[in-house]
């Protein structure tokens, strides 16, 4: 251990000082996360809770692990690969690349960033860099994502101060980017099974271009609820499996990582909002409007955006009250999205960048609120 | 009389709370009266370096508003006056020698109640016990040309082993009372007495004052929180608090015509063994006052709690404690990987979560290193004030006053926000920024 530390001790000052300086950041990050940072407190409080933003970071990691398992799974299974194991492997194969270039592109950009603003390398991308990838089909090219994580790290996050200052999630604002700019690889019904010459649409896609009820076109296409919640369909990596990723949202909340207000009130949000649309269905033509409410909530990328993305403590509203006005007009957003565009039959990722966009605003009057009620108190 | 259950808030499971018997500690060589116990006070030197004093005497004054002077509680001789940063004065050592008094006139029960408030000022002014007045706004010593709306005293002890304030008291009921009554002399309003339902027998008796009754984890003994539930102020009001021990200390000045300058102190902290009440001089030095050996360079020594106590090698003057902790043994081996069942923590993250009543005995790490905010919603669990701690800090971050001031400045003082400092992921020093938010307010004016 003494070792170790005198070891660290001295890598450390030979970079700092040394013609590799821009690597600090970098090896700082390395460096502590191998063992503590073991700095005193120096004003008090003079002990110091047990948490730090790596084991907070950690654990939305491994709040993430049951999307990636059940997602590499359902990549092979697509493409039609026998077996438990092998399928895994296959989709495992398909996710590991992106992961990889998505980290190896934003951690420079943030080791670039980290030694012009000498900071450490902060533990958000580490989060950024699994959640991207499981929000992608299997099949984008790795070039793309490059580009993709380029922007969301540069002009979604750095170019406002770096984490904590952004305004929007990072990994979706490289999503919104490739959506955006190459539309013909991450939508549309070819993308989804990584198998060459195979398509499959997603079945929000199914439903959205049929014309009769929505649950038949779902049925004929072999998309029941209970597939569509272990998450055995055509979709992105770590969006398809609703029970993968309520493994996950259950860690997080037991941790008390991500706010339940914020899940509860999107859920709300999305229910209510499909249950009016369900209401006015009768009057309206076209297949998602009879969509059943419940259908809303395990299809597409509703949960998983529901669960990790919505909650990102830094995008999201910041005062309680705020966090239930932000969540239910992501709710509502996405349902609207869904059943009042054709073109586009996922609304997640824009309810969401939505909801990123007001939240400033909602809190901005949360906090107008409290400073009322202060001047009033005694009147 | 009010009855005030709080909620939210956290008492951090700490080892080494102090058992209750009192013991006197015999010897005592030294003293240190230190100036930068009174925030935001520039002290005005009346002694020098070798001078001799008596318990009583005028060590130094506030070089603002010079009526306002500081006493010495013991008799000795000056043997240095330490300075530091741009020679700012931290404290004043006196080598202690056999005990003489400075006289001062003495007070009957019926004679303080036939005190006019002027003449009571000057007393209190005169007997150096003013600076034990505090107020809100700023927590600072009291002014002395404003009343105050009513004075508040806590006798809630919720800090992380606290001293419990009937044993600070003990066979003192009778101080307390008369410096009740003369309290009430330096007000119109009210005199609130908060009390918990462990200190509730020992001023079942105390007359004069309102009572409450407040319940629940820490800080619903910070008086700043009482306040805001009793009677909470505006950017006009302006009122004073002051610890039950110094109400006491106030009472045995007026009825001996003394400075009292002996006082119980709380050893505490998981780095003593001998962990007591002792009852010896103020501003005694810690190293006299505990039995253990002590080495500064593997334990710390904090005069106060641990939350807003301060590393010092005497005893402060608001301070009726001392904690022994210790200090990080080196860095850990991917700390952030441990299953913790010893760790300490608000967040449930650790397995030490699945046994809360367990006591731990955490080390000075920091236990992380500083990063962006992160507004998870939990700092507002622990501040039981409808004020918004996150957006109070970054108010003062971005130096906007009128923000600050919306947003509740003039309530708050450091020692309401160290609980949030203490479950920081992004270890943000929030009580810091708070202080740099009220000096920001006093300079304004």
């Amino acid at each position: 251990m003494k070792f170790l530390e005198r070891l660290l001790n001295n890598i450390d000052k030979t970079i700092k000082e040394g013609p590799f300086k821009i690597f600090h950041p970098m090896f700082g990050a390395f460096n502590t996360m191998l063992i503590t940072p073991g700095h005193a407190t120096s004003t008090g409080p003079h002990i110091r809770d047990s948490i730090d933003m790596k084991r907070f970071m950690g654990i939305v990691i491994f709040a993430l692990v049951p999307s990636i398992l059940v997602g590499s799974y359902n990549v092979g299974l697509q493409a039609g690969v026998e077996g438990l194991f092998a399928a895994f492997m296959f989709g495992f194969l398909k996710l590991l690349p992106i992961i990889v270039v998505t980290y190896a592109v934003g951690l420079g950009w943030e080791m670039i960033f980290g030694h012009i603003n000498g900071h450490d390398i902060h533990e958000g991308f580490l989060v950024t860099g699994i959640l991207l990838p499981l929000t992608l089909p299997p099949t984008i090219p790795l070039w793309q994502v490059a580009v993709a994580v380029s922007f969301g790290t540069v002009i979604g996050k750095e170019v406002f101060g770096g984490t904590g200052m952004n305004l929007l999630n990072p990994a979706l604002t490289a999503r919104a980017f490739l959506f955006f700019t190459y539309p013909g690889n991450i939508s549309g019904d070819s993308v989804w099974v990584a198998q060459d010459g195979f398509t499959g649409a997603t079945p929000l896609a199914a439903v959205a271009s049929s014309t009769g009820s929505a649950v038949d076109t779902l049925n004929a296409a072999g998309f029941t609820l209970n597939k569509m919640f272990f998450g055995f369909n055509p979709g992105s990596i770590g969006e398809t499996s609703t029970i993968a990723i309520l493994i996950g949202a259950v860690i997080l909340l037991i941790t008390g990582v991500a706010s339940w207000r914020i899940m509860l009130a999107t859920v709300v949000g999305a229910y209510g909002m499909a249950l009016i649309v369900q209401f006015l269905g009768a009057d309206l033509a076209g297949g998602m409007r009879t969509l059943p409410a419940h259908y809303h909530l395990v299809m597409g990328g509703f949960m998983f955006g529901t669960v990790f993305m919505t909650t990102d403590p830094v995008s999201a509203a910041g005062t309680n009250i705020g966090k239930w006005i932000y969540g239910i007009l992501i709710g509502v957003m996405v349902i609207l999205i869904r059943a009042f565009n054709p073109a586009y039959p996922e609304g997640m990722m824009l309810a969401i960048l939505f909801g990123n966009v007001f939240s400033p605003l909602i809190d901005h009057f949360v906090v107008k609120a409290n400073i009322k009620r202060r001047l009033n108190y005694g009147k | 009389m009010g009855v005030f259950k709080l909620k939210k808030g956290y008492d951090i499971p700490l080892q080494g709370s102090a058992v209750r018997r009192i013991e006197k500690v015999l010897k005592i060589t030294a003293i240190a009266v230190q100036p930068i116990d009174f925030r935001g006070m520039r002290p005005g030197m009346k002694v020098e370096i070798g001078d001799t004093v008596k318990r009583g005497s005028v060590l130094f004054v506030d070089k603002q508003r010079p009526d306002i002077v500081f006493r010495s509680p013991a008799s000795g001789t000056v043997r240095e006056i330490v300075r530091g940063e741009r020679r700012v004065i931290q404290r004043v050592i006196i080598d202690v020698d056999a005990d003489s008094s400075e006289s001062f006139e003495n007070f009957s029960k019926a004679q303080i109640g036939a005190l006019a408030t002027d003449q009571a000022k000057k007393i209190l002014l005169n007997s150096g016990l003013w600076p034990t007045l505090r107020q809100r706004p700023f927590s600072r010593i009291a002014d002395l040309d404003k009343a105050p709306k009513s004075i508040f005293i806590s006798a809630v002890d919720s800090a992380p082993l606290q001293a419990e304030t009937d044993m600070l008291l003990e066979g003192r009921e009778q101080d307390f009372q008369l410096g009740i009554d003369f309290l009430a002399k330096l007000t119109d309003g009210k005199i609130h007495l908060s009390v918990s339902a462990k200190t509730e027998a020992f001023f079942s008796k105390v007359e004069g004052v309102e009572m409450h009754h407040f319940s629940g984890p820490h800080p619903a003994g910070n008086v700043g929180v009482q306040i805001h539930h009793i009677d909470r102020i505006q950017a006009s009001d302006l009122v004073w608090y002051i610890s039950p021990r110094h109400v006491a200390q106030i009472g045995n000045f007026l009825i001996e015509g003394e400075y009292p300058g002996s006082k119980t102190y709380a050893l505490t902290g998981s780095e003593l063994t001998n962990r007591h009440y002792v009852k010896a001089t103020e501003g005694a030095l810690i190293s006299e006052l505990v039995a253990d050996p002590i080495s500064t360079s593997t334990q710390r020594v904090i005069s106060g709690n641990v939350l807003t106590g301060r590393q010092s090698e005497a005893v402060g003057f608001y301070d009726d404690m001392i904690t022994v902790i210790p200090e990080p043994k080196g860095r850990r081996f991917m700390g952030w990987l441990q299953l913790g069942f010893n760790a300490n923590s608000f967040w449930p993250m650790f397995l030490s979560k699945l046994t809360p009543k367990k006591k731990l005995a955490p080390d000075t790490d920091m236990n992380g290193e500083e990063r962006a905010f992160v507004s998870t919603g939990e700092y507002e669990k622990l501040v039981p004030m409808d004020v918004l701690p996150v957006h109070l800090c970054k108010a003062v971050l971005v130096e906007d006053i009128e923000l600050m001031e919306q947003l509740g400045i003039y309530e708050v003082a450091p020692e309401d926000f160290a609980l949030c400092s203490y479950i920081c992921p992004s270890k943000i020093e929030f009580g810091d920024i708070i202080e740099q938010g009220i000096i920001a307010m006093e300079k304004e004016g």
